[in-house]
């Protein structure tokens, strides 16, 4: 009895159904004053849904919620938030013409016969700022603050409603690596201060770096709980994918061939700005070889590839794929010898509405076999995406009819990948290929690319993860303000020369024309 | 993968949500019916009896007998209307319908209508049946006033592909274009006074002898009429099978054409494009379909369906277009949308609910016909139908909702029958985490 008393959230034996598919099948998790608790699982193992339910979002079919030992009923937010949980979603909940300060005691006001008493509201807002070293700007309007500045307000707002679980979902996901560190920061500091945290992640650096215990599920199971001081990455990595994972990319010397892709003096203007976004870029790619463009975001890498694959149109400059001018080809024609992994998968890469069948023929609905006169033949359809499905364990709840926006991220990104890989073509675009997944759909991924490699395809890699950079890529070129700035081989090079290219301060004479 | 039971198919939960607007509308406009009549001395309980009874089986009245009661029965006379302004009232729901398919919303049918309207008329009348088979001009006539329509829907199509101009700004502001230009081209004196424009004129004389309708011009405007160039649409026996009806051939070209359009739709790689372009533009461009041009076909097919819809009407031989120097957009263009609607943008389901609007029509000139009521009750129906259909997603989901609960109950059936994917959809965004 007295043991229970240290918990703050029970969550006990919960089963929530899904049509189609279990979401959490008898998982409990307990969390203790003050500690901050990983959530660990790969996409779809049920760490939304799990939060959803603690969040009363949606109500489990079995299983109990306590909160200090008591049974508690959570029907809505609302019911949530008065028990002091608060969470910070991964997308975040924010009116973005609002200023910062409306954003926080939105729901929460205080008022004097009906009107706004915002003096109280900023002065309690500064004192927790200040008191947790939340800086951010009261007066500024959410649309004009950066991604870390908005998840600071989203903290804010829990901590303005005296939330005492806090709830972190994939928080990191948006943030660049000092933002990252800040965060660590500012959550141990809640911690000390006896609030509880579940932190929901598939990142394991972060978890051995903050998280005192953590608690694995898969496949919508509850695996475990281990305290983080007594276990290792991999053996985090093993439980939540259900094998051993190797965290290192295995791949052998490449051995590059022909040009597949020659880019010369290649510049894409700007939709933003009157700048070039590309300017006068030549490179190469060959059968047989991983190129990786690496780069902070926003330099021009996202226009280089609009350019390359006709999503954009160039203003100079040749593209040469496979022995013909493409430069002026259109989407169609050079479709037919590159296939495009893209960077946004939710407005390029899918029709989130089609069912994953229609998606996995997007480009091929044309072709013989899959149509006939005209008409789309609807049993080759379904067997071309059933084989795919199957070939690349692609998961969902009602197979080749399952709606593509009904799907997780995870396998959304392999139902792409399955898709463009099976297309065959001698060059292969990935633009970040592994955001937001998990290590067993990055170790998947990885290993298709480089099998593709060995089969002499040329892989046309961007990147923003420099782990990803330096373990998969064969050559690495660097992109700073729309140019390439350097040309390195990821054997002889590191990280830290690696990030002073893509910061600006390090150049290599004559590789790219001004 | 299995079918999964009826009642938890899409489809059929589409339907159910439809029909459940329909039996309200009616019920509401009873109850309306009932208060008017009790409120109103002249007609009392026994005259909102009558039209309650008028409002469900309306259709199949037939006359007062001696007594003053209702006779109902077969009513062919009824039945041959109904289906005859049923006609183009499929043809502007087919147009809102594909357009919606295609994430496009068509407001345009009136407009494109009118310009089918301008087009049909003018070449039905001014090739004279004299040198050229009456067949063949019916035939020129509705293809040209197709090929209008489908013009003037394309330019809303081109503005949205080109310029990313809001569809339905563009479709209204085009809709008034129309109500001018058609009233500008059927105005004589201004036709007249422009150079070449005798050509037109001089045909028209060939075919009525005179282009102004100096016989009936006793009215504000002037009237046209096919059947003065002896242009008609063939009967095809269905005056013998709905005698004393307007009835003809019309109604099975709509039909034919709502099911050509569901198979291009659902079964062609056209209308995969459409449909792609239509729910995510960029996802479409980036797999190699050409956007802006599937935005432009979508539109200008819309266009030529609204437009079909007015050369089946105009080309029956019964009716006459009315030409009024102030110009009105025709109800019929903007009745295409609650068509649509209710029939859940489904072309075979354009069908029923076009049959349907077209009979509440019926029943409303019974009304006036047979009772004190006038015939606009059946357009608060009709606004309480449109109405509810736009709530068809709440009845959706209470009706999956239901569903969801007996499947938790017997917890080992709802892995083996997964149920329809809307209702995956309305569970904010997707079960997994």
């Amino acid at each position: 009895m007295d043991k229970s008393q240290d918990y703050v959230i029970e969550m006990l034996n919960i089963t929530k159904v899904f049509p189609g598919i279990k979401a959490n099948d008898n998982i409990t998790l307990q969390l203790r004053r003050g500690e901050i608790h990983a959530l660990l699982g790969e996409n779809g193992a049920g760490k939304s849904t799990l939060m959803s339910v603690l969040f009363g979002l949606y109500q489990p079919e079995e299983g109990v919620i306590k909160k200090n030992g008591e049974i508690v009923k959570i029907n809505d937010p609302n019911d949530a938030t008065a028990l002091n949980i608060g969470m910070v979603h991964q997308h975040f909940k924010l009116i973005e013409v609002f200023t910062v300060l409306d954003n926080i005691i939105l729901g929460a006001e205080t008022t004097k016969m009906g009107f706004l008493q915002k003096k109280e509201a900023r002065k309690k807002v500064e004192e927790l700022s200040k008191r947790y070293g939340l800086n951010v700007d009261l007066d500024a309007k959410v649309e004009d603050i950066t991604v870390g500045m908005q998840q600071r307000v989203e903290i804010l707002k829990m901590l303005y409603r005296d939330n005492e679980i806090l709830i972190f979902d994939e928080p990191t996901a948006v943030l660049t690596p000092q933002e990252i560190d800040e965060l660590m920061e500012i959550m141990r500091g809640f911690a000390k201060e006896g609030k509880s945290i579940l932190f929901i992640t598939h990142k394991l650096n972060e978890i051995m770096a903050v998280a005192d215990r953590v608690s694995v599920l898969r496949k919508g199971k509850y695996i475990g709980t281990v305290d983080v001081a007594n276990t290792t990455k991999q053996e985090l990595s093993n439980m939540m994918v259900g094998r051993p994972v190797q965290l290192q990319v295995q791949k052998d010397p490449a051995q590059p061939k022909e040009v597949i892709l020659d880019v010369k003096d290649f510049t894409v203007p700007s939709r933003l700005h009157h700048n070039d976004a590309v300017k006068h870029v030549s490179f190469q790619a060959r059968a047989g070889e991983i190129v990786c463009i690496a780069g902070i975001d926003g330099n021009g890498q996202s226009e280089l590839i609009y350019g390359l694959t006709g999503l954009e149109k160039s203003s100079s400059g040749t593209v040469t794929l496979c022995g013909e001018d493409i430069t002026k080809a259109s989407i169609r024609t050079r479709l037919g010898n590159l296939s495009h992994i893209p960077e946004d998968r939710h407005k390029h890469g899918l029709v989130l509405d089609f069912t994953l069948e229609q998606n996995l023929a997007l480009q091929r609905f044309r072709e013989k076999g899959f149509q006939h006169f005209g008409f789309i033949n609807n049993g080759n359809v379904r067997q071309y995406a059933q084989r795919l499905i199957d070939q690349f364990d692609v998961r969902s709840g009602q197979g080749p009819v399952t709606t593509a926006r009904s799907m997780s991220g995870g396998n959304q990104q392999k139902a792409i990948i399955a898709r463009e890989l099976d297309r065959d073509k001698p060059l292969i675009v990935a633009v970040q290929p592994t955001r937001g997944l998990d290590v067993g759909a990055i170790e998947y991924i990885h290993n298709q690319l480089v099998n593709e490699r060995d089969e002499g395809k040329a892989v046309l890699l961007v990147s923003l993860e420099l782990d990803e950079v330096m373990s998969l890529s064969d050559r690495i070129l660097v992109m700073y303000e729309g140019e390439i700035v350097g040309e390195l081989d990821p054997k002889q090079t590191t990280v830290q020369e690696l990030g002073l290219y893509m910061a600006g301060a390090k150049r290599q004479g004559g590789m790219s024309h001004e | 993968m299995n079918k999964s039971p009826l009642l938890q198919r899409a489809g059929t939960q589409k339907l159910i949500a439809s029909v459940l607007s329909i039996v309200i509308g009616l019920f509401f406009g009873s109850i309306l019916v009932l208060i008017v009549g009790l409120a109103t001395s002249d007609i009392g309980a026994k005259g909102a009896w009558d039209g309650i009874r008028l409002i469900f089986i309306g259709l199949f009245s037939k006359s007062r007998d001696a007594s003053g009661n209702l006779v109902f029965g077969m009513n062919t006379t009824n039945v041959g209307n109904m289906l005859f302004r049923a006609t183009p009232l499929i043809m502007t729901g087919l147009s809102v319908a594909i357009s919606q398919k295609t994430g496009l919303f068509n407001i345009g049918a009136p407009g494109q209508y009118l310009m089918g309207t301008m087009a049909t008329l003018m070449i039905a009348l001014s090739i004279p049946s004299t040198s050229v088979p009456p067949f063949l001009i019916w035939i020129l006539a509705f293809l040209g006033g197709c090929i209008a329509g489908a013009l003037w829907g394309a330019i809303p199509g081109m503005l949205k592909a080109f310029l990313n101009i809001n569809e339905v700004i563009a479709c209204i502001m085009t809709n008034w274009i129309a109500a001018n230009l058609v009233t500008w081209l059927f105005d004589i004196a201004s036709f007249s006074t422009i150079k070449g424009s005798f050509y037109c004129q001089t045909k028209w004389k060939i075919a009525d002898g005179t282009f102004k309708n100096l016989i009936e011009n006793t009215k504000s405007g002037y009237v046209y009429k096919t059947t003065w160039n002896n242009v008609a649409t063939p009967k095809l026996g269905l005056d013998k099978v709905f005698p004393g009806s307007q009835v003809n051939a019309g109604i099975l070209i709509a039909i034919l054409i709502a099911i050509v359009v569901f198979i291009i739709i659902n079964k062609t790689t056209f209308g995969f494009q459409l449909k792609a372009c239509g729910s995510n533009r960029h996802a479409a461009r980036y797999a190699g379909i050409k956007d802006r041009a599937n935005i432009i076909y979508s539109m200008a097919i819309a266009g030529a369906l609204a437009a079909a819809g007015a050369a089946l009407y105009y080309l029956s031989g019964n009716t006459e277009f009315n030409w009024h120097t102030d110009q009105t957009l025709p109800a019929i263009g903007f009745n295409g949308i609650p068509v649509a609607l209710l029939a859940v943008n489904n072309p075979v389901g354009v069908i029923f609910s076009g049959t349907f609007m077209a009979m509440l029509n019926i029943i409303g000139t019974q009304l006036t016909k047979f009772t004190a009521y006038n015939e606009y009750i059946t357009d608060v129906i009709i606004a309480a139908i449109v109405y509810l259909s736009a709530f068809s997603l709440v009845i959706r989901s209470l009706i999956s909702g239901r569903k969801k609960k007996v499947a938790v109950v017997n917890d080992a059936n709802a892995e083996k029958n997964p149920v329809t994917p809307t209702e995956a959809k309305t569970e904010k965004g997707g079960a997994q985490a």
